[in-house]
């Protein structure tokens, strides 16, 4: 015989289950009144506002260089700032630097992993960051001395609980921002290994990661497996903006030069716009015709151009303020896995399962 | 009563979270879409990739090569 509940207890369960109505009704009362304060700012669309503007004339960009080296899949690049050299990583655990002007290897280092699916040049030119299935984030030191083994001087900074998906240094050498896996972003000491910061809201993996433009302040874009792309403070760990109309995974995500707007790519095949004053959705770049993912994403110098790389083996050029695309460039033989522009602008690279890497211009 | 707790805690962040978003301060788009074409004009001509640089000031572009007489 079962005995009556008793009544403190019930009348405890009776109070939690209002307090959870509440909190809920509260919540769907929030999420309309935020959609309708979107939509009362909708009042012209971007392509309209740029109606004006000369249309851009025909683009003739080719391969200039190919990086011929790693043995498998190319998963990430970086650039240096000395707009030359290319530190890029590869399935079959390689981390390579190049010079992409000569082509050469200067650099090569092992990882202990494979998939080593993110890697960063440090601002000072003097490092790289890198990381994949081993959860981890590691600096090493580049030195001058090419018998040097580069990997004796390995420093591990992030432990993550699942794969490193993205990473970057913030405006100095000092500091790492990792994305993970296992639903979280994260700012590291690079010198302690600490953890400075960590970025929760994510309802699963995080893909890429973007800084704001340093000018704008200590924010930064993360994308992700549930379909969301969030704005972060840095210092707070808040996430102080929230995006969720992509059909599929975020991949890449990328700030416009100004800093006022971001760019996403994502495996629903459209490339979108979001800005970031008017806390919307503003341009979607797609076409009928394009139906393979989008791996990621960069903008020109001044904006107008957004490349976008794909699963399709091909990039796609389009013109960030009329919404058109102007060109459609073929090479790769393989997915296209990632894209940077240089730093000065003068060409853009992209990584490929191919196992290449080409310079555009 | 565990999961109970567990949901009020999560929907209470969920709900701060909501009220962070929605004290924003949000422009309309006739403005905000204006300064990102300014933006764009202000730089297209130091951007190499709209305006074209020749190849003799691109490094990846190969120079042609010159004879001496």
């Amino acid at each position: 015989m079962r005995s009556p509940p008793i009544p403190e207890m019930a009348t405890q369960e009776v109070q939690l289950n209002e307090t959870l109505a509440h909190l809920k009704t509260e919540s769907e009362t929030l999420k309309t009144k935020l959609e309708e304060e979107r939509a009362k700012l909708h009042d012209v669309e971007l392509h309209q506002v740029a109606e004006k503007v000369e249309a851009l004339g025909q683009f003739v960009m080719k391969t200039r260089r190919t990086l011929k080296g790693h043995g498998n899949k190319v998963l990430c690049m970086d650039w240096c700032k000395d707009k030359r050299r290319i530190v890029s990583s590869s399935q079959d655990g390689k981390v390579i630097v190049w010079d992409a002007f000569t082509t050469n290897k200067e650099h090569a280092v092992t990882m202990p992993c494979t998939w080593v699916m993110a890697c960063a040049y440090a601002p000072s030119g003097c490092a790289v960051a890198c990381g994949g299935l081993d959860n981890k984030c590691s600096v090493y030191p580049l030195s001058l001395d090419k018998n040097e083994n580069l990997a004796a001087k390995k420093k591990s900074v992030a432990m993550h609980t699942n794969y490193l998906s993205a990473c970057s240094f913030t405006n100095s050498d000092m500091q790492i921002l990792t994305s993970s896996g296992d639903g979280t972003c994260a700012l590291w000491d690079v010198e302690s290994g600490q953890l400075l910061q960590s970025f929760h809201g994510h309802a699963a993996d995080v893909l890429c990661l973007d800084l704001a433009p340093s000018e704008t302040g200590n924010t930064f874009v993360s994308g992700g497996c549930d379909k969301k792309a969030n704005v972060w403070d840095m210092r707070s760990g808040q996430c102080i903006q929230s995006f969720e109309t992509h059909e599929s995974d975020i991949n890449s995500v990328r700030y416009y030069p100004s800093g006022d707007a971001f760019a996403s790519g994502s495996d629903d095949a459209t490339c979108r716009l979001y800005d970031l004053r008017a806390d919307r959705e503003v341009a979607i770049y797609s076409k009928e015709s394009i139906i393979f993912g989008v791996s990621s994403v960069d903008f020109s110098l001044s904006g107008r151009l957004l490349f976008g790389g794909y699963n399709d083996y091909t990039i796609n050029v389009w013109d960030v303020l009329k919404g058109t695309r102007v060109s459609i460039l073929f090479g790769h033989e393989n997915r296209v896995s990632t894209l940077r522009v240089s730093p000065d602008g003068t060409a853009f690279c992209t990584g490929s399962w191919d196992h290449t890497l080409r310079i555009w211009a | 009563m565990c999961s109970s707790s567990n949901s009020i805690i999560q929907t209470q962040k969920l709900v701060d979270q909501l009220r962070i978003e929605a004290s924003m301060e949000r422009f309309k788009i006739s403005l905000t879409a204006a300064d990102l074409v300014q933006y764009c004009q202000e730089h297209r001509r130091s951007d190499p990739l709209i305006t074209g640089i020749s190849a003799s000031s691109n490094p990846f572009k190969d120079k042609k090569s010159c004879v001496l007489l």
